[in-house]
């Protein structure tokens, strides 16, 4: 590891100079000579998405999905208000139809152009109905589109079915549930 | 400005304007020239005031953790730390020791890459492009460690009251092995390329100086003060959290001079990965997280909880009313101690002196404007 | 050879064609002396233009894997369209001219800077005796070159006062410091080479490097390595490349006395200061490295000469490149004294061994 000695270029006399300072010069130009021949770093996404999968690990958080039970079909979400009473940059907006054990969204907004991906949301929700995907690839080109509303949470939601949503601890009182954050993906 | 006659020039007055490709991020520095010499310099903040510590009184405490983030956003996990020990100050809480090791590695991670992010930074306003590059292709080995296991490659919202957002990853300590056997190399050739270098050294050595009283008396923190031949790093004379038990060396220059921050800032990216081995290998079993009540109410009481950030001492002064949200949340900036002695630094030097001593103080103006 | 033949073949008949229509002899070289310049300088612009593109895109895939990346890869196979899409994205722009600035300077400024560049080619010889410029060449060459290159400066302060910008004005008059800085260097270490050949005319230069072998060329002459040094430095100066790029030096004036510039008229910066690049690593070429001359020596009559000089310069063109990706950039005080306190006696020196190693004999 490199320990540094502070140079004392004032007071080095004039040939010291010249010479030391060709050979940094050159030692530099060595560097990038090598670099020059080493494996690039680039990856040339999406060209090669094929053969390198540039999803991230679950437990990325991207863009939204709202969770599909698997027995009844129906969407986990009861409009019960906790992530957009937690949400910092008030981005949820619910409304609640039905009552009781029937009680569920009629609408479901997400302004993602608000949102700042914090997942607390995820966190607050007590019914594992709501989490983010690996997808973010959001861009729209226009920011009206960025409000994503129950059909499109629904539908993303289906496609990451397998998407294991990573509970954290230390907010529930109910103590602290760990769980891993996925696979590795290389 | 003065009249011209034969023989006499003008002072040339210039805007080194908040666009531009060298003051890191919105930072309008007013100069006075003479020809190339600095007879002055003024620099305005506020072009990235976003109010922050107003949002904090609008904000519960667990919703606020995310906007401490932002501050300094490329060593988020630093601002997040200062502001999560203060509240658990406030509460009286002690997280358990494996949340202590894994909030020190992240620490330490996070230290390392926004120092590379200086390094990318004065190579390019010294005009050596090529750093850059060679800087972010490492940078961003440590943001893939990021991503899997916060969840987010530059602002993070991992470190929570009471402990973290998730455990480690499983195959999370031996990439951080992978990385400390595989950077030494790199940094041995960001000395070749860019330390070492004649032309770096010639706009380095001798410039941008400040005295070390004038440093101590503007409350300057940090790499910019341990280059001023002060000892001072909270990670040693407070020994939060648990940095007391490990060996490591806090580097000390006194020449006062660009190159003086410059070499601290690389021997501290050195000690950094002591630290991170120290760490790995010790790294105890058991819970991360503490029980925290879901809705967070601390005893009426201030606190001012410091930390040791890469550009400094990042501060946090809460005021606690018993209420779910802080009645006053402060925040300690160090890159805004560190700007104030801009003027000096800049005076007497040339134009092209200006970026080397913006680049070399590491300023960052989400930290300084809030 | 071939180049040489089919070029004088050319010229003899055109200048037959004159005087079989009855133009006296004199007249008839005249003419097609003028006409091989008209040919000459549309040649000269058009290779200006290839050279321009070429090396634009090879900076930027050199820069790439010097990076550790890849650099274009999308327009084009590998990118290699990526400089003539640009040459047309830039054709297309607008061109804007800031408020309050100088209309006539901020539009002669590029024209001027591209001239000058298009008039250095006109003594570049290309194989043996093929000189668009011959009775130029003949006559003053390097001292051709020497002025001609001095025009830059002028281009460049117009370019600078004419923006109306403060930043520009530094940069320009930061150029105008650099160049004239770096001049005299230049001139001490040319004279060193034109003392060696006894003649101004590059053609000359190129021939008195003629010899049995590669170890005939300048470079490997003992008392020429001082020289070549010191022009390789001032060569730098002269381009305005890295490590002396203090003029545009992006990070502190944004693009210096370019920056004001948009559409056509950067167009002209632009290409002239490439193909800058590459003339300057022909002349260096010319120089020291011997010109058109095949390594392998008078056996080779195959290989055109002019093949010879692309080759080598193109490897001079690398190691600019190669430089400018390394080195950081100096202060404009760093840079003069380094010219005026270093490397105006270093070339003293060289022009004193010079003369000794010439008077010995060699």
């Amino acid at each position: 590891m490199p320990k540094h000695t502070l140079p004392q270029s004032k007071r080095t006399p004039l040939a010291a100079d010249i010479i030391g300072g060709a050979a940094s010069v050159l030692k530099g130009l060595w560097v990038t000579l090598i670099t020059f021949f080493r494996p690039k770093v680039t990856e040339r996404y999406p060209f090669r998405d094929a053969e390198r999968n540039y999803k991230p690990r679950p437990g990325y958080r991207g863009d939204f999905a709202l969770i599909t039970d698997r027995e009844t079909g129906n969407l986990r979400c009861t409009a019960c208000m906790s992530c957009a009473k937690v949400c910092p940059d008030k981005c949820i907006h619910i409304v609640a139809e039905g009552k009781g054990k029937e009680r569920k969204p009629a609408e479901f907004y997400i302004d993602v152009g608000l949102c700042m991906f914090c997942w607390l949301c995820v966190e607050a929700c007590p019914f594992d109905a709501l989490t983010m995907t690996p997808d973010y690839e959001q861009a729209v080109d226009d920011p009206r589109k960025l409000v994503r509303d129950i059909e499109v949470l629904r539908t993303r939601g289906l496609e990451y079915e397998d998407v294991l949503r990573v509970q954290t601890a230390g907010v529930a009182e109910d103590g602290p549930a760990q769980t891993d954050a996925g696979e590795p993906t290389q | 400005m003065s009249d011209t006659y034969a023989g006499q020039t003008d002072e040339l007055l210039i805007n080194m304007g908040p666009q531009h490709p060298s003051t890191h991020g919105v930072l309008r520095v007013l100069l006075r020239l003479d020809g190339e010499i600095v007879l002055d310099a003024d620099p305005d903040i506020g072009y990235l005031h976003s109010s922050l510590e107003k949002i904090g009184e609008a904000k519960t405490w667990q919703q606020f953790v995310p906007y401490t983030d932002r501050f300094d956003y490329l060593s988020a996990i630093n601002n997040e730390f200062a502001f999560v020990r203060a509240v658990e100050k406030l509460l009286g809480v002690r997280v358990t020791e494996r949340c202590e090791y894994i909030r020190v590695i992240m620490a330490e991670l996070q230290r390392i890459a926004s120092h590379l992010m200086y390094f990318t930074s004065m190579g390019l306003d010294t005009g050596a492009v090529t750093v850059y590059l060679h800087c972010f292709r490492d940078r961003e080995r440590l943001i893939d460690l990021f991503e899997d296991a916060t969840g987010q490659r530059l602002l993070y919202h991992y470190l929570r009251i009471g402990g973290v957002r998730n455990d480690l990853p499983h195959d999370f300590v031996a990439r951080v092995r992978d990385f400390i056997d595989y950077f030494p190399a790199r940094l041995q050739e960001y000395d070749n390329l860019l330390t070492r270098n004649r032309v770096f050294r010639g706009r380095m050595e001798g410039i941008a100086t400040i005295s070390r009283e004038e440093a101590v008396r503007h409350g300057m923190s940090g790499p910019c003060l341990r280059a001023c031949g002060v000892d001072h790093d909270l990670r040693k004379i407070i020994g939060y959290s648990v940095y007391p038990q490990f060996e490591f060396e806090v580097p000390v220059y006194d020449t006062c001079d660009a190159m003086a921050r410059h070499l601290v800032r690389c021997d501290e990216m050195v000690q950094s990965l002591r630290i991170l081995k120290q760490a790995t290998d010790k790294l105890p079993d058991g819970e991360t997280n503490v029980k925290v009540p879901r809705v967070i109410k601390p005893e009426p009481g201030a606190v001012y909880e410091r930390i040791e950030g890469p550009r400094g001492e990042v501060g946090c002064y809460l005021i606690s009313d018993g209420s779910d949200k802080p009645l006053r949340m402060r925040w300690r900036p160090p890159s805004y101690f560190n700007l104030q002695p801009l003027p000096q630094l800049m005076r007497g030097g040339y134009v092209a002196d200006t970026v080397v001593a913006i680049a070399s103080l590491d300023i960052m103006l989400g930290d300084i404007d809030k | 050879m071939l180049l040489r033949d089919t070029f004088n073949a050319i010229r003899q008949w055109t200048e037959g064609l004159f005087t079989g229509w009855g133009m006296p002899d004199d007249w008839a070289f005249l003419t097609t002396e003028i006409l091989v310049w008209i040919v000459g300088v549309v040649c000269a612009i058009a290779v200006m233009m290839v050279a321009a593109l070429v090396l634009v895109y090879l900076e930027r895939k050199v820069a790439g894997y010097i990076q550790s990346r890849l650099g274009p890869m999308r327009v084009g196979p590998i990118g290699l369209f990526q400089t003539a899409m640009d040459a047309v994205k830039l054709l297309v722009k607008e061109d804007i001219v800031p408020q309050g600035a100088d209309k006539v300077l901020h539009t002669v400024g590029p024209a001027l800077f591209f001239t000058v560049s298009l008039m250095a080619w006109l003594v570049v010889p290309w194989d043996d005796g093929v000189v668009i410029g011959r009775v130029v060449d003949q006559n003053i060459g390097v001292l051709y070159l020497m002025g001609v290159s001095g025009m830059t400066v002028i281009a460049i302060l117009m370019g600078g006062w004419g923006s109306n910008n403060k930043w520009s004005l530094i940069g320009a008059v930061r150029a105008g410091a650099q160049m004239l800085s770096y001049e005299i260097p230049m001139l001490l270490a040319l004279l060193c080479v034109v003392l060696a050949a006894e003649s101004l005319s590059l053609g000359d230069i190129v021939g008195a490097q003629r010899g049995g072998s590669l170890l005939s060329w300048n470079i490997f002459k003992p008392w020429m390595w001082l020289p070549a040094l010191l022009f390789i430095i001032a060569m730098f100066a002269e381009i305005a490349r890295q490590p002396f790029d203090l003029p545009e030096a992006e990070s502190e004036l944004v693009g210096g006395y370019h920056t004001e510039y948009s559409g056509m008229k950067f167009a002209l910066f632009f290409l002239a200061e490439y193909a800058n690049i590459l003339l300057i690593s022909i002349v260096v070429t010319v120089m020291f490295l011997g010109g058109w001359l095949s390594p392998l020596g008078p056996i080779d009559s195959v290989i055109p000469g002019v093949l010879w000089l692309f080759a080598k310069a193109g490897l001079l063109v690398f190691f600019v490149l190669w430089v400018r990706w390394t080195l950081p950039r100096m202060r404009p005080d760093q840079m003069m004294s380094l010219s005026w306190k270093l490397l105006v006696p270093a070339g003293f020196l060289a022009l004193a061994i010079t003369t000794v190693a010439v008077m010995l004999g060699a």
